[in-house]
């Protein structure tokens, strides 16, 4: 019903490459997010598929067939915009309606789907309202409406939430995710926020500079990243990052005064590697308090010292940060350890999911 | 100390008024000036004070003006040129504007290969004088068989208006978010229906502003008509200047004061009714959806 496959797609601008040889396969119902810095051509790439714009090499196949060189009208997608880029002039019904207006669906049955539609998104109170007269929240469920009304094979969304404000996008997150659920049409989905990534994904499609990264499922992308910026893209805090020095292949760690040697699970990868550096990554979760059911004869469990100079209490656990071999550090420690925390805290290390990068290309060492 | 200020803020508002007041004064005499001589008879003019108030106001002058003043050899006052007027602005500001909407509708969202450079061009048509055209457009009026009609001066000032129409337009378009077209055309909403359905109804400060612009321009508009009418399609502007510069007898300040009112009076009115859309049309910035 609804997969797409990109082959090949290159755009320019004039004598900028704005996207450069991307490759992807979207199955029909998934839920597909495109996740990458500000200016890296995620909305280029959607206008792409939506066909707003023209591609200057490869080729856009929908349903098993070639439609890139199709008008948008004949591709049978919606799209909902950052902005909403709902009509200004008209009222919320016909904002609704104006796309099967245009396709001279006769009056009954566009208001059999105008009341489906905004029962489903709870706004049929506000029908006659102009989007001038409505809040953010509000605007922001039309604009969905009217990309439902017309029942597509696919929906493009582009940063649908950013102009929410935090607890209002929460929500808006979780009736997303429902709605994917219930109508199981295919889904890609921009965003910048790596947390509404990892919640909505299928799979997530990380882009940098018109590259594409790594396509993965959230769990892949999170544990398994393919380079230093998508590991460092998701999650929050982020991972922490640190260039240690190899000896007899475990890693060589300075911290609250005392020099550690870390033994890390890819040891074969520091052999093939030959690197006297690498960068170490690991996630701040992995640096936590001591536990005592740890299991103490577990090889990847270190004890160390550690000076925390800065406590962020977040609420459900606390954010402290010191250094390793001067370069900052963040642990994760329930919200009693970090009350206490201060210098030479007793911090448990757990290397068993660490990562390791060429300190220079910023690749994976595997 | 509070009160001083206040004391002290209230005595610059007040020069600020005296101000105003002064200058508003000096503005509007000469329109008081031509009102009040307008109503006076030829009398009471030569004898009396520029500035008093007319002793008998009479409408002799205006009636004179409209009807029976000599415009050079006939007499049939500004009557028939009035209409002759009204006849060359409605088709010209009305077309002008149409194409004006349209040029910028499709210059400012619907880029094509060359559409900035076509928009340069557009635009220096608004820095072309009057009189470099003057010729050139003759023999085009003459060999098209246009020359003295009034379809000849309607085309003339629909041809130099696109040039401005189209730049009100196409600055208004630019502000409206490209992403209202994007929506309508996944929406599958073509070219036209895009502007017909979103463009047009968010348009009504700018057809306002264009509107007034031209349809000033083209009533106060006496170079084109002088070069170009006939003796029966001068526009009022023309016929004025015959009027006043035609003396049987006497010079008739009265009769030339009201002609030069009834001259005005449309350009005046219409800046009444639609002045306050005006102001706001050159100000209004871009539409949140
Ligand atoms: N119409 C255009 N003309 C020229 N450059 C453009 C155009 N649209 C986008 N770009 C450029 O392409 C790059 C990617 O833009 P965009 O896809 O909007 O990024 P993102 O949505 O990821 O923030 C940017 O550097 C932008 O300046
Ligand atoms: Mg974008």
């Amino acid at each position: 019903m609804g997969s797409i496959s990109l082959n090949g797609i290159n755009k320019s601008f004039g004598a900028t490459e704005v996207l450069k040889d991307i490759n992807l396969d979207i199955k029909d119902g998934e839920f597909l997010i495109l996740i990458g810095p500000s200016g890296c051509g995620k909305s280029t790439l959607m206008n792409l598929i939506a066909g707003l714009e023209d591609l200057t090499g490869g080729e856009i196949v929908i349903d098993g067939k070639d439609v890139s060189d199709e008008s948008p009208k004949d591709r049978d997608i919606a799209m909902v915009f950052q902005s909403y880029a709902l009509y200004p002039t008209m009222n919320v019904a016909r904002n609704i309606c104006f796309g099967l207006e245009m396709s001279k669906m006769p009056k009954d049955e566009q208001e059999k789907i105008l009341q489906k539609v905004s029962k489903l998104l709870q706004i049929d109170h506000l029908l006659d309202r102009k989007p001038g007269q409505l809040s953010g929240g509000q605007r922001q469920r039309v604009a969905m409406g009217r990309a439902l009304a017309r029942s597509p094979k696919v929906f493009l969304f582009d940063e649908p939430l950013s102009n929410l404000d935090a607890k209002l996008r929460v929500e808006m997150r979780t009736e997303i995710k429902k709605l994917h659920q219930r109508i199981g049409t295919t889904i890609v989905y921009v965003t910048h926020d790596q947390i509404e990534a990892m919640t909505l994904a299928d799979r997530i499609a990380v882009l940098k500079d018109g590259e594409l990264q790594q396509v993965g499922t959230p769990y892949e992308i999170y544990n398994d990243p393919v380079s230093h910026f998508v590991a460092d893209f998701m999650g929050s805090p982020g991972m922490n990052f640190i260039e240690c020095v190899v000896k007899d292949e475990n890693l060589v760690v300075q911290s609250g005064g005392e020099t550690y040697e870390l033994a890390i699970p890819c040891k074969d990868a520091i052999k093939n590697s030959k690197l006297d550096v690498v960068m170490l990554g690991i996630r701040p979760e992995m640096l936590t308090e001591i536990e005592p059911s740890a299991d103490k004869k577990n090889s990847y469990l270190h004890q160390i010292k550690f000076d925390v100079e800065v406590i962020e209490p977040m609420g459900a656990d606390t954010v402290a940060i010191g250094q390793w071999n001067e370069t900052e550090v963040m642990a994760r420690l329930s919200p009693e350890a970090g009350n206490t925390a201060g210098k030479g805290f007793d911090l448990q290390v757990d290397t068993s999911k660490a990562i390791l990068f060429d300190p220079n290309s910023g690749l994976r060492i595997r | 100390m509070n009160k001083f200020n206040i004391s002290n803020i209230n005595l610059g508002r007040a020069f600020i008024y005296f101000i105003l007041f002064l200058f508003a004064f000096i503005y509007l005499a000469p329109l008081y000036v031509m009102f009040s001589t307008s109503l006076k008879d030829i009398e009471e003019i030569r004898s009396g004070n520029l500035m008093a108030l007319p002793l008998d106001p009479t409408l002799y002058a205006w009636k004179k003006a409209w009807a029976t003043a000599c415009t050079g050899s006939e007499c049939k006052g500004l009557a028939p040129y009035f209409w002759n007027s009204v006849r060359i602005v409605f088709p010209a500001v009305i077309i002008s504007t149409i194409l004006g909407a349209f040029n910028g509708y499709a210059l400012a969202k619907w880029k094509f290969k060359g559409s900035e450079f076509l928009f340069g061009a557009l635009l220096f048509g608004c820095f072309i004088p009057f009189q470099v055209i003057l010729l050139p457009m003759a023999k085009l009026l003459g060999s098209l068989g246009l020359a003295n009609t009034v379809t000849g001066l309607v085309l003339v000032h629909v041809i130099y208006g696109i040039a401005f129409t189209t730049l009100f337009f196409r600055n208004y378009y630019v502000g409206i978010p490209t992403e209202l077209v994007k929506a309508a055309k996944l929406d599958g909403a073509s070219f036209l229906k895009i502007f017909r359905h979103i463009f047009i109804p968010l348009s009504t400060p700018i057809f306002v502003v264009t509107i007034i612009w031209q349809f000033t321009q083209i009533w106060n508009d006496f170079l084109f008509g002088v070069v170009y009418s006939g003796s029966g399609t001068q526009p009022i502007t023309v016929a004025l200047n015959n009027l006043v510069n035609t003396s049987v007898g006497g010079k008739e300040y009265n009769v030339d004061m009201a002609a030069a009112i009834i001259a005005a009076l449309p350009t005046l009115i219409v800046y009444v009714i639609a002045g306050k859309y005006f102001v706001r049309g050159l100000t209004a910035g871009a539409v949140k959806g």
